[in-house]
C-alpha cells in the first residue's frame, strides 16, 4: 500500500525527516508515537502534499506510484486520507456543502454517478449518526464553532464519508474526553477491514488500546529508532522515552 | 472632459423645451457652485486614492431623445422575480414597460422638486451631486405616505447603450413616510462604450419608517460609475442598504446616512467584485446626531488580476449622541499579487458612552484552508472558488430581499467562473 523509502525533508533548510523508512501493507494499521516536533505531522504532511517542505531524499510509494510529485486532490482521489492535527476553520462554507463537494469529487473519479442534494442528505445522515454528530451541524460553516472533540469527529465523518484506503490520524485522540475517545476508536475500528490501512499519530497508549495496532513505531528527531508491537506502546507510556535516546 | 465642454453641454440641457423652465434657477445655482469646486483631485483627502482624469478623456454629450431605444428592450437578464419594473433607458423613461405597485406617489424627480418648491437638503452635497442637479435628466421619484406597507419590491433598471460618449445623471428622491415601509433596488446595466453616470438620490425616512435598499451595479466595464446616496433618519426609522458592484472601469459610491432621531437603525452592507484594471471605491459617512441609534457598516471586496479599491468609512459619533452602538468592519480578499486595495475605517467619536467597534482586513486566501480542501479531493479551482464564495457568503444574507439575493447569488458565480 505505502513504501516509504529514505525519506529526508527539510524545511527552511532545517532537516526534519532524516531518513525514514516505513512499509504498510493493505489492512495493516502503524501507529508512530513520539515526543512534540519530532516530526509526525512533517511525514503526514509529506504523504498528503503539502508544500512546504523540501523533499530532498528518498521516496513515497503509494500502490506502486510515488506520490511525490502528485498534487493533494490527486492523492486524495486515488485514497489518501489525513484527519488533521488542528482541523481549520471554513468561515462561510457550509459542512453540508463541503462533505458534498468531496464526496462528489471521489465518486467522480471512480466513475460513480454524483449525488444529488437528496440522496446526498440521506447518506450523510446515516454517517452523522455513526460519530454521533448532530445534525444542525451539518448547516454550519466547516468547524466554525465546533469544539475540539467535535472537529475530531468530524474529521472521522469525513474519512467515513470517502473511504480512503490509507487513513492517516494525526492525533487525532489528542484533548478528547474518554466518550469523544471512543466514537473516534470505534469509528475508526468499524471501518478497518482487510483492505484498508491506517497510519495512527499519537502521543499516548490510550488511543491504542482501543485500536490495538498490528505496529508501532518510534520516532525520535526525523528518525524511526525502534519497532514492534503494542508492547512497545505500553514500555513508553510505563518508562517514557528516554531509555530509547541514544 | 474640460469644464467648458461642460459648459456646453449645460447650454443645451437649458435649451431642453421638454423640461420646464422652472427649475433653472435650481440648475444655474448648482452649476456655478460646480464650476467654482470643479471636478475633486487627489489632492482632495477624499479623492487620494481615485484618479478622475478618465473622466476628461471623453467629451460626454448629454442624452437626446434619439438616444432612446430603437427596438424592444429585453428585460430578461435584468429580471428578478417578485418585483415592479420601472426601466430608464440612457436617461429615458419606458412608460409602456414600467409598472409600480400601487400604495406609491411615482413621479419625475423635476415634478417632485417642484412639489417640494425646488427646495432639498442640499447642506452636504458634493461636486457630483451640483453637477447632478444641474444635469439632472432622469430617474424617478417616490413619494410613500404614512402607515404604508409596500410589499412588492420598486425594481427601478437602469440601461445604457450607446456608442457614443453619454452622460446621464439620473436623480431619485425617495420619502417614506411614518411608519411605512419598503424595498427599493436600483439596476444599473449597460453595454455602453463610454458612458458617465451620476447619480443622486435622496431618501427620506420618517418616524419609524423602514427602507430596504439595494443596489446593483453592473455597469460596462466603460462605465464611469458615480452613485451619490444621502439618507436622513428620524426617530425609529430603519434603513438597510446592500450594494452589489462588479461593473464599471471607476465606480464610486459616496454614501452619507444621518441619525437624527432616536433609536434609528442604519445597515450599510456592500460586496465589489474587480477584474483587470476595475477601480471600485467606497466612501461611507454614517452620522450620529443623536443618543440610542445603532448602525454597522460591513463591505468586502473580492479583488483579482490588477483591480483596484478603495473603502474609506467613518462612523461620526457627536456630543450628544451618547449610548450609540455602531460597528465596523471591511474585509478584503486580494485573489492576485497585483491587487490593490486601500482600506481605512474611522472611527471620529465625540461622545463618552458609546459601544463602538471597527476592523479591516486584507489578504490572500487562506493557504491552511485551500490545503484542507484539496486534501479532500476537491481541486485546486473549485477549492478557491468555494473559499472565496465562503468568504462572500456571510455578507449575502445582509440582502433582505430573497429573490434579489438569488439573482445576485448568480451573477457571483457567473463573475467566479463557476458553472451555474
Ligand atoms: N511550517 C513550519 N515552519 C517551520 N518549522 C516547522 C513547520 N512545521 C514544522 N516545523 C518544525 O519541524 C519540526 C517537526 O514538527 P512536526 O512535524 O509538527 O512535529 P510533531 O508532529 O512530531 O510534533 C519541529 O521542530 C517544528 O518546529
Ligand atoms: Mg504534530
Amino acid at each position: 500500500m505505502l513504501n516509504i523509502k529514505s525519506l529526508k525533508a527539510s524545511i527552511d533548510g532545517k532537516p526534519i525527516l532524516k531518513g525514514i523508512n516505513l512499509n504498510i501493507k493493505p489492512g495493516e494499521m502503524h501507529a508512530i508515537m513520539g515526543l512534540n516536533g519530532s516530526g509526525k505531522s512533517t511525514l503526514a504532511n509529506i504523504i498528503t502534499g503539502r508544500d512546504c517542505y523540501d523533499v530532498s531524499d528518498g521516496d513515497v510509494i503509494y500502490k506502486g506510484d510515488s506520490l511525490l510529485e502528485k498534487s493533494p486532490e490527486t492523492r486524495a482521489l486515488e485514497g489518501i486520507f489525513m484527519s488533521f492535527q488542528y482541523p481549520v476553520v471554513i468561515p462561510g462554507v457550509n459542512l453540508t456543502y463541503f462533505l458534498k463537494a468531496a464526496l462528489n469529487a471521489h465518486r467522480k473519479h471512480r466513475g460513480e454517478e454524483e449525488l444529488d442534494a437528496m440522496r446526498f442528505l440521506k447518506f450523510i445522515r446515516e454517517k452523522i449518526k455513526q460519530v454521533e454528530i448532530d445534525e444542525k451541524y451539518l448547516k454550519r460553516a466547516v468547524n466554525e464553532g465546533f469544539s475540539g472533540g467535535e472537529k475530531k469527529r468530524n474529521e472521522i465523518l469525513q474519512m467515513i464519508t470517502l473511504e480512503p484506503s490509507l487513513s492517516i490520524l494525526d492525533e487525532t485522540d489528542s484533548g478528547l474526553d474518554i466518550d469523544a475517545l471512543k466514537i473516534v476508536a470505534n469509528g475508526v475500528n468499524q471501518y478497518r477491514n482487510k483492505d484498508n490501512s491506517f497510519l495512527v499519530i499519537t502521543h499516548y497508549q490510550r488511543l491504542l488500546n482501543y485500536l490495538k495496532p498490528d505496529f508501532v513505531h518510534v520516532l525520535i528527531d526525523g528518525v524511526i529508532v525502534k519497532s514492534g508491537d503494542m508492547t512497545l506502546a505500553h514500555k513508553l507510556e510505563e518508562k517514557g522515552y528516554g531509555w530509547l535516546e541514544s | 472632459m474640460s469644464l467648458s465642454h461642460f459648459q456646453a453641454e449645460f447650454e443645451k440641457m437649458m435649451n431642453r423645451d421638454y423640461f420646464s423652465s422652472s427649475i433653472h434657477p435650481m440648475r444655474n445655482e448648482a452649476f456655478s457652485k460646480f464650476n467654482e469646486c470643479g471636478f475633486p483631485t487627489q489632492k482632495w483627502e477624499d479623492w487620494q486614492f481615485t484618479n478622475l482624469t478618465s473622466l476628461q478623456k471623453d467629451t460626454f454629450r448629454i442624452s437626446e431623445l434619439k438616444d432612446g431605444p430603437t427596438q424592444k428592450i429585453d428585460l430578461s437578464p435584468f429580471h428578478i422575480d417578485n418585483v415592479a419594473n420601472i426601466v430608464i433607458y440612457n436617461g429615458h423613461f419606458q412608460k409602456d414597460i414600467s409598472h409600480f405597485p400601487s400604495g406609491i406617489n411615482l413621479m419625475s424627480g423635476l415634478d417632485y422638486l417642484e412639489s417640494k418648491e425646488w427646495k432639498y437638503n442640499n447642506t452636504y452635497d458634493s461636486p457630483f451631486d451640483l453637477l447632478n442637479t444641474a444635469f439632472m435628466d432622469s430617474g424617478m421619484s417616490v413619494v410613500i405616505d404614512e402607515n404604508m406597507t409596500i410589499n412588492t419590491p420598486i425594481h427601478m433598471v437602469f440601461i445604457s447603450n450607446s456608442n457614443e460618449p453619454l452622460m446621464v445623471n439620473p436623480r431619485v428622491h425617495i420619502d417614506v413616510g411614518d411608519s411605512s415601509s419598503a424595498t427599493f433596488i436600483e439596476h444599473h446595466v449597460g453595454v455602453s462604450s463610454s458612458f458617465f453616470e451620476n447619480g443622486s438620490i435622496f431618501i427620506n425616512l420618517e418616524q419609524n419608517a423602514q427602507l430596504n435598499h439595494i443596489r446593483i451595479q453592473s455597469n460596462s466595464t466603460k462605465t464611469i460609475s458615480m452613485a451619490n446616496i444621502q439618507a436622513e433618519q428620524s426617530l425609529d426609522s430603519k434603513y438597510t442598504f446592500f450594494q452589489y458592484a462588479d461593473g464599471g472601469q471607476l465606480g464610486r459610491l459616496n454614501m452619507v446616512t444621518r441619525l437624527n432621531g432616536e433609536g434609528a437603525d442604519c445597515n450599510l452592507n456592500g460586496l465589489a467584485l474587480s477584474k483587470n484594471n476595475q477601480h471600485l471605491d467606497h466612501h461611507i459617512i454614517t452620522d450620529h446626531r443623536v443618543p440610542h441609534c445603532t448602525s454597522s457598516q460591513n463591505f468586502k471586496s473580492i479583488l483579482q488580476d490588477k483591480s483596484t479599491g478603495v473603502f474609506c468609512g467613518r462612523t461620526i459619533v457627536r456630543e450628544q449622541a451618547q449610548k450609540t452602538d455602531s460597528k465596523q468592519s471591511n474585509k478584503n480578499l486580494l485573489l492576485s499579487k497585483n491587487a490593490l486595495m486601500n482600506s481605512n475605517p474611522q472611527l471620529e467619536i465625540y461622545a463618552d458612552d458609546v459601544k463602538c467597534s471597527h476592523g479591516s482586513t486584507t489578504g490572500e486566501l487562506d493557504h491552511e484552508a485551500l490545503f484542507y480542501l484539496r486534501s479532500r479531493g476537491i481541486d485546486m479551482m473549485e477549492a478557491k472558488n468555494l473559499l472565496t464564495r465562503g468568504f462572500a457568503n456571510e455578507i449575502m444574507n445582509a440582502i433582505r430581499h430573497n429573490c434579489t439575493r438569488s439573482f445576485i447569488d448568480t451573477k457571483f458565480k457567473h463573475w467566479l467562473g463557476d458553472e451555474v
